[in-house]
């Protein structure tokens, strides 16, 4: 596949996720509108009662933002463009009609996770721009952050951002249909994680968890209760990339199209 | 193989479980001509197809397609080839000029400049940004071939292209197949409709629980070695009687307007008229038959006290 080609296809991918306005209104709302919601609401609050509720800016309301927008509802944007992008041409029937091309079916699977990063990183890059914004705007007397704490932020929300859709691209890819692969990347992301952790007794095999890792390496302390060595985290966060990517090729290879 | 087929396969097979879907399939289609592929539903036609194209694989057999092996040579050789396999999907949300931009976006840089053209052949400029989801099933047809079309295809593989079309879809969509045909491209069309395959198409084949029955162009499948005449006449009983004998009639029988004869050759259809009129039998009409494909069709493929 020639260089053209691959752009070619890399664009196709982000038309097709661009002009899905269920998904884009959504992904417009978890990873912007909450963020919106999120400063305007403190903004609110600190101007009818300064006494009690600080002002909406500053480094640790921005602090706050970056890590909703690495690990929550910037992750559930992830999860919903990653599952669409991996499932899309499979359950419009259209992956058939592609494959019939003659074009590689290993080429039509790895176009989806960067375009669907991409989409991804349009809504939470803006959502941080944003928030960052509100940061400085909204700080009166607090301090405002700096730019290494920027530059890491914004580098965390793409490295989480990026292996959260690699992680939905590849469940898509594995089960072909969009509701069970949101199902499974949703319900494991936001409430199976969250139960394993809060699970003492599992020690360090809570490690192993994709929100362990990327809370390990985001820019400030996020308490997870769980620790390890950045290597390690590095590590798992590799995997949890890999993994589901390989899965999701493999299955994308083998299927009856 | 040879430059006057475009698609070859020998011994192919395939089984679904203990199902044999095709069992040693010997087919060749010649270039530059509308193929009909005929058989019942669940005959296997789909199943070929799919195994044509690289969907699925084959358990036995090979098959050559524009005169290289696939799946060997799969990329190079489907470069060239159209298909809608069952029924064209499409992303609904996207509009049609969209859905064909994905595919050519897939297929290479070349193909990207056909859109227009592809979508003005079709009749779907005026459509071409209006999204899929409000296309009816004609249009949704149209667009396929319209997707075919960004290959500059040498073949087209169409399965069952006639679904859902109205008398005038079908009537332009058989239109278009002989243009396709005229440009010296090949049509592979995929039918259980043998009307359609029978006015569209030059060769078929038949293919029935798998095994291929018959195949070669329309005229010999419909028995073209064998021509028959009805006579209509005001005394059949006369009539049977003067042409006992005749040279040129192999075998007569009488109908409820006359005859029906069996003829020895490709002559003598004057003579046989000279002799009835001659001898007095007031001869209204003298009128070839001809033998439906359908008829054909059902004979070969009876399944008529075959168990199930």
């Amino acid at each position: 596949m020639t260089l053209v080609v691959a752009r070619q296809m890399l664009g196709a991918e982000i038309l097709k996720l661009r002009r899905n306005r269920a998904v884009m209104g959504l992904a417009f709302v978890l990873s912007i509108g909450v963020v919106l919601l999120f400063f305007g609401y403190t903004a609110i609050e600190h101007a009818s009662n300064p006494a009690t509720n600080g002002p909406a800016g500053g480094v640790h309301n921005f602090k706050r933002a970056v890590r909703a927008l690495g690990l929550i509802f910037g992750a559930l944007s992830a999860a919903l463009i990653g599952t669409e992008a991996g499932t899309a041409d499979l359950s419009s029937g259209v992956f058939r009609d592609l494959v019939a091309t003659g074009r590689s079916r290993l080429s039509l699977f790895f176009v989806r996770a960067p375009a669907a990063t991409l989409v991804t990183l349009a809504f939470n890059g803006l959502g941080f721009l944003i928030a960052l914004a509100a940061s400085f705007v909204f700080a009166d007397s607090l301090p405002t952050p700096g730019v290494s704490l920027i530059l890491q932020s914004g580098a965390w929300i793409v490295v989480s951002n990026a292996l959260l859709v690699g992680f939905a691209v590849g469940v898509g890819s594995l089960t072909g249909s969009r509701a069970p692969a949101l199902t499974a990347v949703i319900g494991w992301q936001a409430i199976v994680t969250e139960m394993l952790l809060s699970v003492t007794s599992l020690g360090s095999a809570r490690d192993g968890l994709l929100t362990s890792a990327l809370s390990q390496l985001a820019p400030f302390n996020i308490n997870t209760g769980v620790t390890m060595a950045t290597g390690v985290a590095v590590a798992v966060a590799i995997a949890w990339l890999l993994v589901p990517v390989a899965v999701g090729a493999w299955r994308t290879q083998t299927r009856e199209a | 193989m040879t430059n006057t087929t475009i698609i070859e396969t020998h011994g192919l097979c395939k089984s679904f479980g203990q199902r044999q879907a095709v069992i040693d399939l010997d087919l060749a289609v010649p270039r530059g001509c509308a193929f009909g592929f005929l058989g019942h539903n669940g005959a296997g036609k789909t199943t070929l197809i799919r195994m044509l194209l690289g969907l699925t694989s084959a358990d036995a057999g090979a098959m050559r397609i524009r005169g290289r092996p696939v799946p060997a040579y799969r990329a190079d050789v489907l470069a060239r080839v159209g298909a809608i396999v069952e029924e064209p999907h499409f992303h609904s949300h996207l509009t049609g000029r969209e859905n064909l931009e994905v595919v050519a976006a897939v297929r290479g840089p070349e193909a990207r400049p056909r859109i227009d053209g592809a979508l003005r052949r079709v009749g779907l400029s005026d459509r071409a940004d209006d999204r899929v989801r409000t296309y009816s099933q004609g249009m949704r047809q149209r667009l396929g071939v319209a997707r075919c079309l960004l290959a500059d295809p040498e073949l087209l593989i169409l399965d069952e292209p006639m679904n859902g079309l109205d008398p005038g879809g079908i009537l332009e969509f058989r239109t278009m197949i002989a243009e396709l045909v005229g440009e010296g491209r090949t049509v592979f069309l995929s039918s259980h409709l043998l009307d359609e395959v029978e006015k569209t198409c030059d060769a078929a084949a038949i293919i029935d629980r798998g095994r291929l029955i018959a195949q070669g162009p329309i005229e010999t499948l419909l028995g073209g070695e064998r021509r028959e005449l009805d006579v209509g006449c005001d005394d059949a009983h006369i009539a049977l009687d003067l042409l006992d004998g005749h040279p040129a009639v192999a075998a007569a029988r009488e109908t409820a307007g006359g005859l029906r004869i069996v003829l020895a050759g490709n002559d003598g259809v004057a003579d046989i008229n000279r002799r009835l009129v001659g001898a007095g039998v007031a001869v209204f009409r003298l009128e070839p038959v001809r033998e439906s494909l359908e008829h054909r069709f059902l004979e070969i493929t009876s399944r008529v006290g075959v168990p199930s």
